[in-house]
């Protein structure tokens, strides 16, 4: 009898399904990053995979919020955790090159049948890094001048031009510098590419010299006497607020939170973007998963939808306002043609074309900002 | 000798966690200070002056500023308190005065924040009642801001200690000084603040060293250049992992308040001896 009882349970526990799982999701950037996996994407999961949930942490705006994941990542590595707390992340394009060498990815690419449908160049390569097969590019967003055509009828079309006019009036610019967030940091970069002595494609495409950092001082120069006469504000959405408010005209933005905002209410209908001369970066945020992922096929399975040319349409393009991560072409396709050409209403592609360009390399990267920090705030 | 044993071993638990929570950190940051890619040297130090040497001079500026204010209000609302004649206006300012030091400094931020802004209630209060046309306002979300947040918060926590002390000043001193025909200002001024400035002293140190470690409210008043050490020190470690300069600049500050701990220190040993 008692043989039979534990027969039973051995035979009972090998028969329960495999038990729900909590999937947890961290994300760096902007709330509006968590919003989209606590309301569209985590639901649209569960949905479809009865029984687990998805978890949504926040690890706040810009460059220091993907430095926290890189962290966490470190940090786990280096104690020997054999699970990892984290099934998938969201990081910047910056620090998916410094995961992938520090060995804390998966290479998940080519299992998922979304892999292929990727074939955009910085989906290979982060700012000089290789980083092919680790990350899928959740969505490509790029900044653009946001500005009040109340108070500014005829809006400088170049950083050239912004600069005359900034002179002319004084704290009618805002930008939020490079403590508080990427559409300031993304300013100061074109800011560099427009009046570093430098070849701007070098910065951009590598290789790395010692010497070519040295080039800037002269803009340097020119963007402290800029920053006096411009208005600071706190962040990537205070300046969105102030352009509201009316305290400043004009003002670096991502494209996306100021499509989000305006389809919000928060901000004016009537407010446009358009993009500098000679260009301003824009970025991939990317999906990895961590080498060590509690539930890797849940994770992979997970990013496999949030890459899929549906959600890529229904949720990057027509809720949040982002430039597809996989190629348009499939993204196209799920789409009307309203929905598609309201992201190209103020920002045409050529506009994209020709003025969207990528962030510094890595290197360059860190040594404009410490630049700007010596040069230009101190 | 088990008796002396049993002291040790009694005294063995906070010793154990003064020496692993306070000691073992602050020494590893100063080593760390030192620590560079090429071993140890002063890198981090000459960066962290090319960086953000107006930031140095800001946050003293600032925090001596507030300082300074901070005691001339205190000054003026424990003298009120002590010598005020109207008992019924002391009372409503010894239960008014309090209030800032039970909100906490993030708070503080944040109220300030929409308080001061150019199109905030300030502003749109001074141009409602006419003082100033909208052109006017301007935005005080810079340092005037942050010297405004901490003197608001810090005033009240001084004038606790100042009033006390001066409340147990002899009124003796003070009622001879009157029949001698002084004003309340010239009392307050020579009676009573030379009686209480031990205690005014400290009450100032203490503030400032807790005004030069505030990360909270230059975050959300002015984050952008000049800003405070610790938003740099914040930035240094969120956005680069830099822990040498953050460590470096954590070094600084804690050389400027040395400066002041000092004079507490030889006033608690002139006090003790």
């Amino acid at each position: 009898m008692r043989k039979l009882l534990s027969a039973t349970l051995v035979l009972g526990l090998a028969s329960t399904p495999v038990t729900a799982a909590e999937l947890t999701v961290i994300t760096a950037g902007d709330q509006n990053m968590v919003d989209y996996i606590n309301e569209y994407l985590g639901p649209l999961f569960e949905e479809q995979n009865p029984g687990h949930t998805v978890r949504a942490v926040g690890t706040g705006p810009g460059d220091a919020g993907s430095q926290k994941i890189l962290e966490r990542f470190e940090a786990q590595k280096q104690a020997g955790s054999t699970v990892w707390d984290t099934d998938v992340a969201v990081v910047h394009e910056k620090f998916a090159g410094p995961m992938v060498s520090g060995g804390y990815l998966e290479a998940y690419r080519d299992t998922i049948s979304t892999g292929k449908l990727v074939t955009r160049t910085n989906a290979d390569m982060a700012l000089g890094a290789s980083v092919k097969g680790y990350v899928m590019p959740m969505f490509n967003s790029q900044t653009a001048l946001a500005y009040n055509p109340a108070l500014l009828p005829n809006p400088p079309k170049s950083y050239e031009e912004l600069a005359a006019w900034v002179k002319e009036n004084p704290k009618q610019f805002g930008y939020n510098g490079i403590k508080g967030g990427a559409s300031g940091v993304s300013f100061v970069m074109g800011w560099i590419y427009a009046f570093g002595d430098g070849d701007a494609s070098k910065l951009m495409n590598g290789p790395f010299e010692e010497a070519e950092t040295k080039k800037w001082d002269a803009a340097f120069d020119s963007l402290k006497a800029f920053t006096q006469n411009a208005t600071l504000t706190p962040g990537n959405a205070g300046t969105l607020d102030l352009l509201s408010r009316g305290e400043i005209a004009i003002g670096p933005v991502w494209v996306d939170m100021f499509y989000s905002w305006q389809a919000n209410g928060q901000l004016p209908p009537e407010f446009k973007l358009l993009l500098p001369a000679p260009g301003m970066p824009g970025q991939p945020m990317h999906y990895v998963i961590p080498a060590k992922a509690p539930n890797k096929e849940l994770a992979e399975k997970f990013v496999e939808l949030a890459t899929s040319p549906k959600v890529q349409a229904e949720g990057i393009v027509k809720r949040f306002n982002w430039y597809p991560g996989i190629d348009a072409q499939h993204v196209q396709a799920e789409l009307d043609a309203e929905t598609w050409n309201k992201l190209f209403t103020d920002v045409t592609p050529e506009d994209l074309a020709s003025y969207g360009k990528p962030f510094p390399i890595a290197p360059y990267n860190n040594a404009i900002l410490e630049a700007y920090e010596a040069k230009a705030a101190n | 000798m088990p008796r002396r044993l049993l002291g040790l071993l009694l005294v063995l638990p906070a010793l154990t966690v003064i020496l692993f929570l306070f000691v073992l950190p602050l020494t590893l940051s100063v080593v760390g200070a030192f620590e560079t890619e090429a071993g140890y040297g002063l890198g981090n130090f000459t960066k962290s002056f090319a960086l953000y040497s107006s930031d140095i001079l800001f946050t003293v500026v600032i925090v001596s500023l507030s300082t300074c204010l901070i005691g001339l209000f205190s000054i003026a609302i424990g003298g009120y308190l002590t010598l005020g004649e109207n008992p019924r206006a002391v009372a409503i300012l010894r239960w008014l005065y309090r209030w800032p030091l039970f909100i906490p400094f993030i708070v503080v931020g944040q109220v300030l924040r929409t308080f001061l802004a150019k199109n905030g209630l300030m502003n749109n209060i001074l141009v409602g009642a006419g003082l100033i046309t909208p052109l006017q306002a301007v935005s005080f979300l810079d340092w005037r801001g942050i010297v405004i947040a901490f003197v608001w918060k810090q005033t009240p926590f001084v004038t606790l200690l100042l009033a006390g002390a001066m409340a147990s000043v002899d009124r003796g001193t003070i009622e001879a000084a009157r029949n001698l025909g002084a004003s309340r200002l010239r009392i307050l001024i020579e009676i009573l603040v030379p009686q209480v400035a031990t205690t005014l002293m400290v009450g100032l140190v203490l503030s400032f060293v807790t005004m030069m470690s505030v990360l909270s409210v230059p975050l959300m008043i002015n984050a952008q250049s000049p800003t405070m050490l610790t938003a740099d020190i914040a930035f240094r470690i969120n956005a680069y992992g830099d822990y040498g300069v953050a460590n470096a600049l954590g070094l600084i500050s804690l050389a400027a308040t040395a400066c002041v701990a000092w004079f507490y220190l030889r006033q608690s040993m002139r006090e003790r001896g």
